[in-house]
């Protein structure tokens, strides 16, 4: 495959270079599996061939995009031609430059034994969580859709600079969405897990977390408002994480749009928080050698004991801001434009247990869910979420909660950690544990 | 485009003994957009794609199967794969496919194609906007402005013999400000969209949505903390049907009904909302932004009422949900493109008018929250439980309002938000959206009259009102 990409990345590049523009050609190359499984049988079985490039021309400063799917040598004259006629029309900006070649670190993407694993064998894993779920308890009524899917793919990025990076890689995950019921009251229950090695998927541990997510949040009821303190699960807390991450991306930095700005150096957050952004981690569903723009990846301390260290960076935002891309370009998929993003972002787990963060609470909630965490505003740090939980009275977990509003600020958040917890979990390319938050607004009735 | 011939064949290799159904859909589409940020052009992009995504069903499991090879051999290469799948033998054909074409009963005319629009037009509109929405104030302190377009031809063929061609246009619009004061930062938003060419712009003016979505955002500076607790919320018109959309339209698809996911499940003929409430799925509307001549199985768009005075008559379907409940599909079988299959979804989706005074029932309200913008929402189909985002609000008192208030959001159930509708105004508002149900997003409009909720939980960060 590598060939097949790579020679369509040296047309485009030759067509930009007669053309006298610098450009880079992203080619990705995908296949996918998905199964989904309804009461033990295949619903629906999904299998994709996708092939596609990406190309950014830089004339002057001023840059065009334009994508294809089609490798043959006319539509890639036709896509360069097309990101040429666009760049005319784009602002000058001289920090859009491309990255110089580089070494790679050594990281393992790739799963022989994944790759190798027959289509049956898939199948009896999407089945046993499905049936691992249903063991758990009767009340596990319905399973809404449970299965197993995964991802080979090919990327390559070759620029005019001469830089070449190509990586193939692979990882798969389970997932399942189910609903316990009891008298008039229905819950639903989820839980997912994406990893490297197919071996490594835990469909027993997946269909149970789903399962009791469910059951414990049976004939729940709403509570007084109040301001109270609050843990978040694992879960809950890779939700504010995602808000965080928009936080410490550069490009919203850049443009005014994260409370961060200026806040280099600064007490950002509690000094029991530490979050790191770890490119290179092994097994991590997000390493990678390199970025979407061919720069190396890294480890990066994000925030070091409250102390905001770094932004996350490509190398547009990087040059207008005077460092080093820190290998955090980030695309989709072949349309569209390298913008930036995380890689496995952690919020870096303590050492006291789950059961100690609830302990000496009079009056608090353990939060199980946040329903609308995307209108969370990054730009003001306010947010108003949907929550669900479980009561804490003096220091147990008592009643199930549902149908309240968590509100408050996001920098007040930050500084108002109080205890993490050393239960870590990862959800997709986010990783946390539980933490304690001295206080929040709780709406319910 | 493929030949009709090819289509054909393709079909009838994967139509063999033991499959009840296959079909081809095929996408080429060209899309561009624009995007204007810190006073510039910082990002224009273009994209060709072309793709088929081939569906085998068998005993309502389906197999499918997307390539963007759409050579004879990459096809029948991708139907052998489908077919072997779900267990479909070659070893023999059931009965030779003969293709005819069915004809649009609602069309959809087009005037400003996409690309016949020259880019350099289009960025000037995006610029102009820019400017207008950064003249309302010199508190703006970013501005940014989008605009998209797609043109979409399709072909879909099926075993049953069914073949259709449709050629599709969307242009949509969105503009985002944030304003600062003293440290506090608010937003704006405003989208318009519809499937149609550039002739939008005749309907809506570009450079005003950018100036609402700017003074929305100044003037939400001067907003005060929202109250919470329980209290009357009046739902204006211009809010658009984001509420109806998301805390009842998914629980009436026919894939989440059947699945036991909703809470509308056997309740067909019964009292699900205030008799003041009719609800109605219309993919038929003029060019509204969720309007199709043909769903993406092929079957024609059309208007389904879902509750009427309160009583649910209909759910939405497509075709294989409506086989399965010995129904035939309601046009609702939608697809993001070639890479997805499709599923049941809205199109156009409203609450109908009714006969109040918008402003009466504002000045019979004692106490509440006039909600004139909605943010972000999700719902729980299963309970009905949905949360939404307040992006424009304002406090009621004494029938009159007071101030506008932020960081509110509203908490409650569906059904009970239904039953609890005790005036409905005789005006419509429209919104636009992209939806999004099992990780595909297709482009939705909703609608409704201005309307009041008896009592819902509003979430915000005054705990002063609440006991």
């Amino acid at each position: 495959m590598e060939q097949i990409l790579r020679s369509a990345g040296e047309k485009t590049l030759d067509e930009a270079s007669r053309s006298g523009v610098e450009a880079e050609a992203f080619l990705m190359h995908a296949k996918e599996l998905s199964i989904e499984i309804v009461d033990g049988r295949v619903e629906t079985l999904i299998q994709a061939d996708e092939t596609g490039l990406g190309i950014r021309v830089i004339k002057n400063g001023r840059t065009g995009f334009a994508f294809t799917s089609d490798l043959s040598d006319k539509a890639i004259k036709d896509a360069v031609h097309d990101a040429i006629s666009i760049s005319i029309f784009t602002t000058q900006d001289q920090y859009h430059i491309l990255p110089d070649k580089a070494a790679y670190p050594e990281v393992q993407v790739f799963d022989q034994d994944t790759a190798d694993m027959s289509l049956e064998e898939k199948i009896e894993i999407a089945r046993s969580v499905e049936r691992s779920a249903k063991s758990v308890d009767m009340r596990i009524a319905i399973i809404e859709r449970s299965g197993y899917d995964d991802l080979e793919y090919c990327n390559l990025i070759m620029n005019s600079k001469g830089l070449y990076a190509c990586e193939t890689g692979n990882f798969s995950g389970i997932y399942i969405f189910l609903v316990a019921e009891e008298g008039n009251d229905a819950q639903n229950g989820f839980s997912t897990m994406s990893v490297r090695k197919a071996k490594d998927l835990s469909a027993a541990l997946v269909g149970k977390e789903a399962a009791a997510n469910a059951i414990r949040a049976l004939n729940a009821r709403t509570i007084r408002s109040g301001k109270m303190p609050v843990i978040l699960d694992p879960y809950v807390a890779t939700r504010f994480s995602g808000i965080i991450s928009s936080m410490v991306n550069a490009e919203s930095v850049q443009k005014g749009k994260s409370m961060f700005a200026g806040k280099i150096g600064e007490q950002v957050a509690s000094p029991l928080c530490t979050i790191i952004d770890d490119g290179i981690l092994e097994e991590g569903i997000a390493s990678s050698s390199f970025d979407s723009e061919g720069v190396p990846a890294q480890k990066k301390n994000l925030i070091e004991n409250g102390i905001l260290n770094t932004y996350l960076h490509n190398t547009y935002t990087a040059q207008k801001d005077g460092v080093l891309s820190t290998g955090n370009a980030q695309r989709g998929s072949f349309r569209g434009f390298p913008t930036v993003g995380s890689t496995n972002f952690i919020i870096v787990p303590g050492r006291d247990s789950k059961d100690s963060l609830i302990d000496g609470i009079d009056r608090g909630l353990y939060v199980t869910e946040v329903m609308g965490m995307h209108t969370a505003n990054p730009i003001s740090g306010d947010f108003s979420v949907g929550a669900a939980g479980i009561m804490i009275e003096n220091g147990v977990l008592t009643y199930p909660v549902r149908g309240v509003t968590m509100a408050g600020n996001m920098a007040e958040f930050l500084q108002n950690i109080d205890a993490v917890a050393s239960n870590f979990r990862f959800y997709g390319g986010k990783g946390s544990p539980s933490i304690r938050i001295k206080e929040l607004s709780i709406a319910g009735e | 485009m493929l030949d009709k011939a090819l289509l054909a064949e393709v079909v009838q290799f994967t139509y063999s003994k033991g499959i009840d159904f296959a079909e081809i859909y095929v996408e080429e589409k060209q899309a561009s957009n624009i995007f204007c940020e810190d006073d510039q052009i910082e990002k224009v992009h273009s994209g060709r794609e072309r793709g088929a995504g081939i569906r085998v069903v068998k005993d309502y499991n389906t197999a499918y199967v997307y390539t963007n090879d759409l050579s004879r051999s990459g096809l029948m290469k991708a139907a052998a794969v489908a077919r072997d799948a779900i267990g479909g033998r070659p070893s023999g054909i059931l009965q030779p496919i003969n293709l005819s074409k069915i004809d649009a009963v609602f069309h959809i005319e087009y005037q400003r194609l996409p690309e016949e629009v020259a880019f350099e037009e289009k960025i000037q509109y995006v610029m102009k906007a820019n400017q207008a929405a950064r003249r309302v104030s010199g508190l703006i302190r970013q501005v940014t402005v989008a605009a998209a377009d797609v043109h979409k031809k399709i072909q879909i063929a099926n075993s049953a013999g069914e073949f259709i061609e449709d050629d599709r246009n969307r242009v949509r619009l969105l503009v985002n400000t944030v304003s600062e004061s003293n440290g506090i930062i608010q937003t704006g938003y405003e989208s318009a969209g519809g499937v149609c060419g550039w002739e939008l712009l005749e309907q809506v003016a570009f450079d005003d949505l950018a100036i609402k979505a700017a003074e929305l955002s100044v003037r939400m500076l001067s907003a005060k903390p929202a109250p919470a607790g329980r209290m009357a919320v009046v739902m204006s018109s211009e809010a658009g049907g984001t509420m109806v959309h998301e805390a009842c339209g998914h629980g009436l698809e026919a894939d989440l009904i059947q699945k036991g996911l909703s809470v509308y499940r056997g309740k067909i003929g019964m009292q699900v909302a205030a008799p003041c409430v009719s609800v109605i799925d219309d993919a038929t509307i003029g060019n509204k932004y969720g309007s199709f001549s043909f769903d993406d199985e092929g079957t024609p768009g059309q208007r389904t009422i879902l509750i009427e005075n309160g009583i649910l008559i209909n759910y939405m379907y497509d075709r294989l949900t409506a086989q399965k409940d010995g129904r035939i599909s309601t046009g609702n079988g939608r697809r993001e493109s070639y890479q997805h299959k499709p599923v049941v979804r809205m199109s156009n989706t409203l609450i109908s008018s009714g006969q109040e005074n918008p402003e009466e029932i504002i000045a019979a309200t004692g106490q509440g929250l006039l909600v004139k913008k909605m943010g972000g929402g999700q719902v729980n189909t299963t309970n009905g439980d949905f949360v939404f985002d307040v992006q424009e609000g304002y406090l009621i008192q004494d029938g009159k309002i007071k101030y506008p208030v932020r960081g509110a959001t509203l908490t409650g159930n569906g059904p009970m938000a239904l039953a609890n509708i005790d005036k409905v105004g005789n005006d419509l508002g429209f919104s636009i959206g992209v939806c999004g149900k099992d990780g595909q997003g297709v482009p939705v409009s909703d609608a409704q009259p201005t309307i009041r909720i008896k009592e819902l939980t509003v979430g915000g960060t005054m705990l002063s009102n609440a006991r």
